[in-house]
């Protein structure tokens, strides 16, 4: 099966608006995908709409939030039920600044139906960190079910390489992923021998589904994908060369 | 202080020219939040986050000439974003301390 553990909906600050829940759900589905999970920044008010439209589509999904951690470093808390990723975000939102989103200097934040309807707008700044470390957070993740990743960790911002020259040994993550354009060669080695693989980080339609991360399960869930991690039985798409 | 006199101290180039642009103080960060969280208006913000983000803090905080450490290159994003929110961007090779050196005749930014 082959799945895309990185997507970020309209509700991402930093998103194309026309990252809905529908469309990233037909495009993963058009691509191949058998699992896609949903990712917005520090956020999993878009999970209800997105796993509703992959249950109508017949495609597994997992329900999860990109958190930006107090070193600034991004990591993504992915989870089976909608109930568990709310749940988390409550958490991670607890511990966010308590300032209103100006939409014209980050961008609008819309929670979304599964039929596109707008909900409301986010009204907490989804582009700022939260004041939880890694190991906080990723004790919070795993309590509640989760797993729990570093996200695009080759990245020069925002990444643990970028942020603490490496990747913490209280990390405590199921797998660290490669963004779409690393070089396996270079970066497999600085994995820190975790489990690796590759999402497309997608903030627009075009990007869902062009890098992915492959496995043979036999269904596609934070279980079956943490045994698949742990015995290092994942394989990651070539890199893109070019955007 | 005027973009190009905050240029010439830190032996840099401008990556985003704003007319008018200017610092009354500096503040030196590299985590947002902690930039967010401190930084005053009219600083000279010092810090190797070559990054859209920064802009937007930039904006946030009122803040009108970033300084970009070590020579880090200013992605099309980021520079874009700076034209658009009048945030001039200047890059120079030195590190933050030396860049904070070159500019001690500015007093420290804080709130």
């Amino acid at each position: 099966m082959k799945f895309d553990l990185h997507i970020h909906s309209c509700l991402s600050p930093c998103a194309n608006l026309e990252m809905s829940p529908s469309e990233i759900v037909r495009r993963a589905k058009e691509a191949g995908l058998g699992g896609i999970a949903l990712t917005d920044h520090q956020s999993a008010r878009n999970t209800p709409a997105v796993a509703e439209c992959a249950r109508r589509a017949g495609i597994a999904c997992l329900c999860g939030l990109e958190v930006c951690t107090a070193e600034e470093v991004h990591t993504l808390a992915l989870f089976d039920t909608v109930e568990q990723a709310l749940a988390m975000t409550e958490w991670v939102y607890a511990a966010m600044p308590k300032r209103v989103n100006d939409p014209d200097t980050f961008g609008d934040q819309p929670v979304v139906t599964w039929d596109d309807d707008i909900v409301e707008m986010e009204w907490r700044i989804l582009a700022m960190g939260c004041r939880k470390s890694i190991p906080e957070v990723s004790g919070k993740c795993h309590e509640l079910g989760g797993m729990y990743l570093a996200a695009h960790i080759d990245r020069s911002a925002f990444s643990v390489y970028s942020q603490l020259g490496g990747i913490p040994e209280d990390g405590n993550f199921d797998a660290v992923e490669l963004s779409r354009t690393a070089d396996e060669s270079e970066w497999l080695p600085k994995a820190g021998g975790y489990a690796v693989t590759r999402s497309s980080d997608a903030h627009n339609l075009d990007d869902v589904a062009r890098v992915w991360t492959e496995a043979d399960v036999s269904e596609f869930s934070v279980a079956s994908l943490k045994a698949a991690f742990a015995a290092r039985a994942t394989r990651i798409s070539p890199r893109l060369t070019r955007f | 202080m005027t973009v190009d006199e905050i240029c010439a101290k830190v032996g840099g180039s401008v990556a985003v020219a704003v007319e008018g642009a200017s610092a009354e103080t500096v503040y030196v960060g590299d985590l947002l939040s902690d930039i967010m969280g401190h930084a005053g208006e009219d600083c000279a913000l010092v810090t190797i986050q070559n990054h859209l983000n920064t802009i937007a803090v930039c904006t946030l905080v009122g803040c009108s000439v970033v300084v970009i450490c070590h020579s880090r290159p200013v992605p099309p994003d980021m520079a874009d974003g700076a034209k658009r929110e009048d945030v001039a961007i200047v890059v120079t090779p030195m590190s933050q301390y030396e860049a904070a050196l070159a500019l001690s005749s500015l007093p420290p930014s804080g709130r």
